[in-house]
C-alpha cells in the first residue's frame, strides 16, 4: 500500500516539475541584418517632408577630445554592468522596433475592455480628457488599436529614415569600432552610431504610446528610462549618438500627434443624435437596420464616425465602398442563414479552432494587433534590419487602418443587422461586437494585412492570403458574421491595401 | 461504538475533496459548483455503501474488503452573481447561468484501509432567457477521475474514535471540451492532482465531527488562441490554471436508528496566485479563484431496500473571488454490493 502511495506522490512531483513556462514576450537574440540599406535616409517619409526638416549637427570626430572622452565614460560604465541591464540588453536586442510594437499590443489587450453598463442601466463612455475615468480611457477596440499601430510604426519609421539619413550622411563609426576596449554586447552590424537608430525607437515610440495610453505614461517613461540604459552599455554607441537619437524622437513624435489630434478620431464615437440620424439613414436607404441586442441595450454602435478618420493612401473613402450587401429574404441572405444554421449546429474540433483562433475579441491585442505579431515573426525570420523592419510594419499598419476605415464607412453606410438580430433563437460561440455586420472587419482587417505582408515576402504570399480567409471565415464559424460579410470584406481589404501598395512602390527603399 | 460507521466517515475526505474541487475549480462557474456538487454526492458512495453494509450483520465492520459501490446522481447549480475581482455584480449577458451534471461513479474496498474510485461526469451549461450575449452553452463528458484513500489512524478511545485518512485524487479531461469558454466551458481543462488530509472524530452519542486539509495541484490547460492577457502578456496556447488550498470542517448526526444522516459543512477554497476577472469581461482559466461555502448533506438508508442509499446536499456559496456565487443542489442514488462473497481477506 505504502509503495502505492509513493509512486502517486513521485508521479505528482513529476508533473509539477514538467509544467511549462509560458513566454510572456517573443524570444529573439541580438542579429546580424541580411542587409543595412545604407540609401534608407533617400526613402520618402510619410509625417514629415523630408529628413532635413530635422536639422542635426555634425557630431564630434572620433578623433575629439569630447568623443574620447564620451569613450571613458561608456568603458567605465561597461566595467561593472549590473545583471539587469545585461538582461534588459538581452531583452531589447539590436532591433527594438518589434519590442515596441509588443509593447503598444500589450497596452491594446490590456485596454481593451469594452465599458460595462451602470447600475442604471446606463452606459458611461471613455473620456480622453479624464482618462482615470471610470471608465478608463481609452477603450482599445479594434479602431483604436489599428489607429495606435499606425502612428506607432508610421513616426518609428520616418524616425528611422530621418537616423539613416544623418548615419550615413556623418558615418560616425560605432564606439566598439572606434576603441578595441570598449565591448560589443549585439551582433555587429555596418551601420553607422550617429545618432543612435535604437534611441529613436525608445523615445519616439515612448512619446507615441504615451499620448495613446494616458494613464501609461510612467509606465513608459520608465521602460524608455531602462531602454536607453541597455543601449547605452551595448556598446554600439556614446552619449552623442544616443542625444541625437531623441532629438530626432521629439520632433518625429509631435509631427505625428499633431496629425492624430486631428485626423477625426476624437469624433468617431458620435452622440446618440447623430448615431440615431445614421441609422435612420439607412432604414430610409435600404428599408433595415442594425440594433444591439445587449441587455441593457447599449444606446451607440462602436465609433460610428471611424469610417470619417483621415486615411493614410486612399484619396476617397469611396473608392475602396463595397457594393450593397444582399437585401434581407433574397436568396443570398438565405442561404447565408442556412450556412450559419450549418454551422452554430455542428461545431467541429477544427471550427471551433478557427472561430477561437483568430476571434481576437475583447481583452486581447485585436485583429490588427494579431497580424503585427504575425509580421515580427516574419521580420525576424528574414533578418531584416531596423528600418526595412519599420517600413514592414508601417505600411501593413497604414494599410490595416485605411481598411478599417473603410470598413467602418461601409458598416454604418449599410447598417446591416447581425445574424443574432435576425436569426430567431440563433446562438453563437464568439460574442457579438456593437457595430453592424456588413462588412467583416477581422475578413478587411486581415486582407488588408496579407495583401501587404505578400507585398513585402512574396515568396509566402499565398500562405498569408490562406491566413486572411481562414480569419474571415472563422465570423461565420463564430456565428457573429454572414458570408458575404466575409467576402465582400477580403475584396475590400484587398483593394484598399493596394493604395498603400502603389506608394510604397514608389518611396525608394526597392 | 459503531465501527463501520466511523468506517463510513472516510469516505468523506473524497467527498470534500470533490467539493472544492468542482465548485471552485473555476471562476464563475466554469466547472463549478453544480458539478462539484454533483461529485459530492459521487463520493458519498463509499460512504453509503458502507452503510449499507453496516446494515448488514454477515459482513460487520470488514465490510470493505470485496465490496463494492455505483453511484448516480444528478446536479443542478446556478448564479445570477459573480465575482469580479472581489467585487459582486450582474451581468446581463449571461443572465443566469446553470450548469446541469449527471455522474457515474464507482467505488471499490480493496483492502480493509484502501479503497479505489472512478467516475465522470456528463455536463450542460447554459443561461437563461433572455440574455444579452445569446451566446451558445456547452454539454459533454468532462473530466475521468481517479483516487486513492487510505486510512492511515483508527484509534478508539473513551471518547470515541479518532481516524485519520490520506487522499490521492487525480482528474483529467477525457474530451475535447475548450476551457476558455467561460462560464459555459465544461471544466478547467487541466490535469489536477489533489493531496489530502482528514481528521475525523466520531463521539458515542452518535454525532461527528470532521476537518480537513488539500493542496489542489492544477497543470496548464489549452486554449484555442495563441495570445492572451493575464497581468501581461502570454505568448501560449497554454494557460496555467492556479493551483490552490482546500480546508474544511463539519459536524453531523444519525438519527433514526442509523438510517438516516444529517451533516452541516463550511470549506474555504483559495487559489495561490492568478488574476482577476477584469471589469464586465469574461473569466478565465487563469483567474484566482476564492470561495467560502456552506453546505448540508441528508443520507437515507432504508430498511427495505437492501443495498440502496440515497442522498441528497445542497450548497450555498458566501463569500467568493472570481467565481459565481452559486447555489447547488444534488441527488443521488447509491448501491452497493458484495463482488466476492467467499473472499479472503489478505491483509489479514
Amino acid at each position: 500500500m505504502k509503495t502505492k502511495l509513493y509512486i502517486a506522490l513521485c508521479t505528482f512531483l513529476l508533473i509539477t516539475a514538467c509544467e511549462k513556462e509560458i513566454p510572456t514576450h517573443y524570444v529573439y537574440d541580438s542579429y546580424a541584418f541580411s542587409n543595412v540599406d545604407p540609401e534608407g535616409g533617400n526613402w520618402k517619409t510619410t509625417l514629415i517632408s523630408s529628413p532635413a526638416q530635422i536639422v542635426l549637427a555634425e557630431p564630434n570626430a572620433v578623433n575629439s577630445a569630447e568623443y574620447i572622452a564620451e569613450l571613458t565614460q561608456l568603458k567605465s560604465a561597461q566595467a561593472s554592468l549590473s545583471q539587469d541591464v545585461k538582461n534588459d540588453m538581452a531583452y531589447w536586442t539590436n532591433n527594438p522596433v518589434l519590442r515596441w510594437n509588443e509593447i503598444a499590443r500589450e497596452l491594446i489587450a490590456k485596454y481593451n475592455l469594452i465599458p460595462g453598463p451602470n447600475d442604471d442601466g446606463t452606459y458611461t463612455l471613455p473620456n480622453a480628457a479624464n482618462p482615470a475615468g471610470p471608465p478608463p480611457f481609452p477603450f482599445a477596440h479594434p479602431p483604436y488599436a489599428c489607429r495606435a499601430l499606425a502612428y506607432l510604426s508610421v513616426a518609428q519609421l520616418d524616425g528611422l529614415i530621418t537616423a539613416w539619413h544623418y548615419k550615413f550622411k556623418y558615418n560616425r563609426v560605432c564606439a566598439y569600432v572606434a576603441d578595441q576596449q570598449v565591448q560589443n554586447f549585439f551582433q555587429p552590424n555596418a551601420i553607422p552610431a550617429y545618432p543612435s537608430d535604437e534611441a529613436v525607437i525608445a523615445t519616439v515610440s515612448k512619446e507615441i504610446l504615451s499620448a495613446m495610453f494616458p494613464l501609461e505614461k510612467d509606465y513608459l517613461a520608465n521602460l524608455e528610462l531602462k531602454h536607453i540604459a541597455a543601449i547605452k552599455a551595448s556598446g554600439a554607441c556614446v552619449q552623442s549618438d544616443v542625444d541625437a537619437g531623441v532629438l530626432i524622437a521629439k520632433e518625429i513624435a509631435k509631427v505625428a500627434l499633431q496629425r492624430a489630434s486631428s485626423d477625426g478620431m476624437k469624433n468617431a464615437q458620435a452622440p446618440k443624435a447623430i448615431a440615431d440620424s445614421i441609422k435612420n439613414d439607412a432604414f430610409t436607404r435600404f428599408g433595415w437596420s442594425w440594433s444591439n441586442q445587449e441587455i441593457p441595450q447599449r444606446p451607440i454602435g462602436l465609433t460610428p464616425l471611424f469610417g470619417k478618420v483621415r486615411m493614410w493612401n486612399v484619396p476617397n473613402i469611396e473608392l475602396v465602398r463595397p457594393g450593397p450587401p444582399p437585401a434581407i429574404g433574397s436568396a443570398a441572405y438565405e442561404a447565408s442563414i442556412v450556412e450559419l444554421k450549418e454551422y452554430a449546429g455542428n461545431v467541429t474540433t477544427e471550427r471551433r479552432r478557427i472561430a477561437n483562433y483568430w476571434s481576437d475579441g475583447l481583452g486581447t491585442y485585436t485583429p490588427p494587433g494579431h497580424w503585427n505579431e504575425i509580421a515580427t515573426g516574419i521580420i525576424v525570420d528574414h533578418r531584416l534590419n531596423p528600418i526595412r523592419s519599420s517600413r514592414v510594419m508601417a505600411y501593413m499598419n497604414m494599410a490595416i487602418m485605411d481598411g478599417g476605415i473603410s470598413c467602418w464607412d461601409a458598416k454604418y453606410y449599410y447598417h446591416y443587422p447581425r445574424p443574432i438580430q435576425n436569426i430567431p433563437g440563433f446562438k453563437t460561440i464568439l460574442g457579438t461586437p456593437n457595430f453592424p455586420a456588413y462588412t467583416s472587419g477581422h475578413s478587411v482587417f486581415s486582407s488588408a494585412a496579407a495583401t501587404m505582408l505578400g507585398y513585402f515576402f512574396p515568396s509566402q504570399g499565398s500562405l498569408f492570403e490562406q491566413m486572411a480567409k481562414e480569419a474571415a471565415i472563422s465570423r461565420l464559424y463564430g456565428g457573429i458574421h454572414w458570408t458575404f460579410d466575409a467576402s465582400a470584406g477580403l475584396e475590400q481589404g484587398k483593394s484598399v491595401a493596394q493604395y498603400t501598395i502603389e506608394v510604397a512602390k514608389r518611396d525608394g527603399a526597392e | 461504538m459503531r465501527l463501520d460507521r466511523l468506517n463510513s466517515l472516510e469516505c468523506f475526505s473524497l467527498m470534500y475533496l470533490q467539493f472544492y474541487k468542482f465548485i471552485y475549480l473555476h471562476p464563475f462557474l466554469k466547472r463549478e459548483p453544480v458539478l462539484y456538487n454533483c461529485m459530492v454526492v459521487v463520493m458519498l458512495l463509499g460512504f453509503s455503501a458502507r452503510q449499507i453494509q453496516a446494515q448488514t450483520p454477515f459482513d460487520g465492520i470488514m465490510m470493505p474488503k470485496n465490496n463494492a459501490c455505483v453511484f448516480a446522481g444528478y446536479s443542478t447549480g446556478s448564479f445570477n452573481q459573480y465575482w469580479e475581482g472581489s467585487k459582486l455584480r450582474k451581468n446581463e449577458t449571461i443572465a443566469t447561468v446553470t450548469r446541469k451534471s449527471y455522474a457515474w461513479m464507482a467505488a471499490v474496498g480493496i483492502w480493509e484501509n484502501l479503497n479505489v474510485y472512478a467516475g465522470f461526469p456528463w455536463i450542460q451549461t447554459s443561461s437563461s432567457e433572455p440574455n444579452g450575449g445569446k451566446l451558445a452553452g456547452a454539454e459533454g463528458l468532462q473530466d475521468l477521475e481517479l483516487a486513492v484513500k487510505y486510512q492511515l489512524l483508527n484509534a478508539k478511545g473513551k471518547l470515541g474514535t479518532t481516524r485519520a485518512v490520506a487522499t490521492i485524487d487525480f482528474t483529467t479531461p477525457i474530451s475535447n471540451y475548450l476551457s476558455d469558454y467561460q462560464p459555459y466551458s465544461l471544466g478547467l481543462g487541466a490535469p489536477q492532482w489533489t493531496y489530502q488530509a482528514l481528521v475525523s472524530h466520531q463521539f458515542s452519542n452518535l454525532i461527528y465531527v470532521r476537518a480537513n486539509a488539500a493542496y489542489v495541484w492544477r497543470g496548464n490547460t489549452q486554449a484555442e488562441r495563441i495570445y492572451y492577457y493575464a497581468n501581461g502578456s502570454h505568448y501560449s496556447d497554454w494557460m496555467d490554471v492556479p493551483s490552490a488550498w482546500n480546508f474544511g470542517a463539519a459536524i453531523g448526526a444519525y438519527l433514526l436508528g442509523d438510517d438516516l444522516r444529517l451533516e452541516a459543512s463550511y470549506s474555504d477554497f483559495a487559489s495561490q496566485d492568478g488574476d482577476d476577472i477584469r471589469p464586465y469581461n469574461a473569466s478565465q482559466p487563469t483567474n484566482k479563484v476564492e470561495a467560502t461555502q456552506v453546505g448540508f448533506l441528508l443520507q437515507y438508508i432504508p430498511d427495505f431496500a437492501k443495498g440502496f442509499g440515497l442522498i441528497a446536499t445542497h450548497h450555498r456559496t458566501l463569500e467568493g473571488r472570481n467565481t459565481g456565487k452559486v447555489n447547488a443542489t444534488s441527488f443521488g442514488l447509491t448501491y452497493q454490493f458484495s463482488y466476492r462473497k467467499n473472499g479472503t481477506n489478505h491483509e489479514n
